[in-house]
């Protein structure tokens, strides 16, 4: 499958990555190239590595062994300039529950150097379908409204490279749609995205290429070998 | 500048959400409060054994001020994993840190102001005159007390048992900060000349510049380990 | 690769520290607790100080080099280096005990008793107390990486804070207690210095032979660790 390549250059280049924790080897000599632009979906069984790959890539892991580079850039030698181009939206929601949803997205993007307008915001806020609670306190937030206020994050932060981890869960039928449409302007916009799913439907419709990671070693599919496969794992 | 500026949000966040729920600074305060009830039922209060024992009441308080309000301030950045958000943050580690530590020193230093009306209260104690110096030697105090207990908060905080972790790390490498400070308060309170006492001062000060220095720097491991 | 040459150096060079360190606290102990005069003030109690003063200064030795590959730790993030520190400290926590202890015992007969707030005494006990919480700290930490970083900045930190911490106790001694018995500007007699110097290097050098013996302790724990890991992923696969 082909799209459209802005450069020559791999957002994300694994090569030969393993991971332990104490006893158990969670990734073996895993490699993955993933192109800008490009939306590449990860499934696999609970406990298969998916999260520790995507952790490692957000440099929150250092891998046991093997290297990786993000825009071209060391992960493990240049981690500041890696941390300026990619974000994570994980398990946490990184938010303050005593603060706004305003002031949260406030403070999350000033710290990194850039003071979103009011207008911004809010356009940010309206595209995942919260714009309605932008001064209710977090604390105060569904599962589902949190994640959508990190998709709004990460419209404005517009980072080189995205990481979701389950990017489905907790969001209702429209929420899932949403996040569709956001990731195609993510891909449109040249941003490559890693995520891990174990929706296949929703996948088929943004993903361009899907790995399945399983017992620490990957195995990668087209997106109509995955739709068409009777079971991925 | 962005240091300075992150330096800022942390604190602006960490004031904001205390202004709202005052969660740290009501249990500072109320411990602290019955902190000095047990020391009254402890001790005669006849005005002799006061006016020795006065500097320890007040700098054991404190040091429980601390262990309560230190102990708990990195909390609210690991309920929503905001440490992780901190670790892929393209900021200088740092000046997270100072962020932290400013707001600490604040909170701590607002406790403080609003205890020592209570000991004169409680304790029938004359230090009008004797303020000046006294706030100073809280403040002096107070910043090297809040500066390794701002680390220690961000190294336990993700430990099991961190309750008991935190004062256990703190207290022993605390030592030089309350003996500079029991005895400085305690030649202030018995109004013995500035220069007496002051040694105790520069100490403090020379603690404060080393850990707020080497814990500034050494912050960067916490999050990057 | 850097793990396996670095403990086969000391493999290879062990033994010899542990030889000398035998010989040298043999004849120190010999010279020491046989042959020397007994002092003219303290009498016969004085050759506790054979022991209590090696271990005193073997205790900052080993407090260095804790010190000294916390720092290296957090400059490589060699997993054996921090194999290290952990012995260190371990180490570290023996000998301050053992200091503690005969300084306690000396202290019975000389200032008639068991505890006083001696400004070196008072800076060893919370030297031991950092050393316990260290100890904890590292029994507390599941992650690998996280228990070797977060160790190495408390021993950072701990060692920083000692000078100042002799310090401050020293200060805050010298205004409350005059001291009873200078241990201080004494001078030392010929046939007491002898025993003094071997018991010094010969415990010295014991401690680096415990702290090669127990890092590849430790380290071998860990490849045993790892080990068993990659069987129990070959039964899953």
């Amino acid at each position: 499958m082909r799209f459209s390549q802005l450069s020559d250059m791999n957002a994300i280049l694994g090569s030969s990555l393993s991971k332990s924790f104490q006893h158990y080897q969670v990734l073996k000599e895993v490699s993955v190239e993933i192109q800008q632009g490009e939306c590449y979906a990860l499934f696999g069984p609970n406990g298969a590595g998916k999260t520790t790959l995507l952790r490692i890539f957000a440099t929150l892991h250092r891998p046991t062994s093997g290297r990786f580079e993000i825009m071209g850039m060391d992960g493990s030698r240049d981690r500041v300039k890696v941390r300026n181009t990619i974000y994570l939206i994980g398990h946490g929601s990184y938010l303050y529950d005593d603060l706004s949803v305003k002031e949260n997205i406030q403070f999350a993007i000033g710290i990194r150097g850039w003071n979103p307008t009011d207008g911004e915001i809010k356009k940010a806020l309206d595209q995942v379908g919260i714009g309605r609670f932008s001064r209710l306190r977090s604390r105060y937030l569904s599962a589902g409204m949190k994640k959508r206020l990190s998709i709004a994050k990460a419209l404005l932060i517009r980072p080189k490279v995205l990481f979701l981890d389950e990017g489905y869960a907790s969001l209702d039928e429209r929420g899932v749609d949403m996040m569709n449409e956001c990731i195609r302007t993510f891909t449109k916009a040249g941003t490559a995205v890693l995520m891990t799913t174990h929706d296949r439907g929703p996948t088929a419709e943004v993903a361009h290429r899907v790995g399945v990671l399983n017992r620490s070693a990957l195995t990668e599919m087209t997106v109509k070998e995955m739709v068409a496969a009777d079971a991925l794992f | 500048m962005h240091f300075f500026s992150v330096i800022r949000w942390i604190a602006w966040k960490d004031l904001l959400s205390e202004y709202r729920n005052r969660e740290n600074i009501s249990s500072m305060f109320f411990f602290a409060l019955n902190v000095i009830l047990i020391f009254s039922f402890s001790f005669s209060l006849d005005p002799v054994t006061i006016k020795e024992i006065m500097p320890g009441i007040i700098w054991v308080a404190f040091g429980f001020t601390a262990i309560i309000g230190l102990g708990k301030s990195f909390l609210i950045e690991v309920n929503n994993d905001c440490m992780e958000y901190f670790q892929t943050l393209p900021v200088p580690k740092g000046a997270i840190y100072l962020g932290k530590f400013l707001g600490n020193l604040l909170f701590m230093l607002t406790v403080e102001v609003i205890l020592f009306p209570l000991f004169v209260l409680f304790f029938n104690l004359d230090i009008l005159d004797q303020l000046l110096p006294l706030l100073l030697i809280s403040a002096v105090a107070t910043i090297g007390l809040s500066a390794l207990g701002t680390l220690f908060s961000a190294l336990t905080v993700q430990v099991r048992a961190r309750e008991v972790m935190f004062p256990i790390l703190l207290l022993p490498l605390s030592v030089p900060i309350f003996i500079g400070a029991v005895e400085a308060t305690r030649g202030a309170l018995s109004g013995d000349a500035f220069s007496m006492y002051s040694h105790w001062i520069e100490l403090l000060l020379v603690f404060d510049v080393i850990f707020v220095i080497v814990s500034f720097w050494i912050f960067e491991f916490i999050l990057d380990y | 690769m850097v793990a396996t040459h670095f403990i086969g150096k000391l493999r290879k060079f062990e033994k010899w520290f542990g030889i000398v360190a035998g010989v040298l606290i043999a004849v120190g102990l010999y010279t020491g607790l046989v042959t020397s005069s007994p002092d003219y003030y303290q009498g016969e109690v004085v050759r506790i100080m054979y022991i209590h003063v090696p271990f005193a200064q073997t205790a900052m030795l080993a407090y260095s080099s804790l010190f000294l590959c916390s720092i290296w730790y957090l400059w490589k993030r060699e997993s054996v280096v921090d194999n290290a520190c952990h012995a260190a400290a371990g180490l570290s926590l023996f000998f301050t005990a053992g200091g503690l202890l005969t300084g306690s015992i000396w202290g019975k007969p000389t200032w008639n008793a068991w505890w006083v707030w001696d400004p070196r005494l008072t800076s060893f006990a919370i030297m031991f107390l950092t050393l316990v919480g260290y100890l904890m700290l590292r029994t507390f930490l599941d992650d690998k990486e996280k228990r070797a970083t977060f160790s190495a900045i408390l021993a950072i930190i701990g060692f920083i804070d000692l000078p100042i911490i002799h310090f401050s106790v020293e200060w805050w001694r010298s205004l409350h207690q005059p001291l009873s018995v200078s241990t201080r500007g004494v001078s030392i007699a010929p046939d007491m210095l002898i025993p003094f110097t071997l018991m010094s290097f010969g415990v010295g050098l014991l401690f680096t032979y415990m702290l090669m013996v127990r890092t590849q302790m430790l380290y071998l724990e860990h490849l045993l660790e790892a080990k068993q890991g990659r069987l129990l992923n070959e039964g899953q696969g």
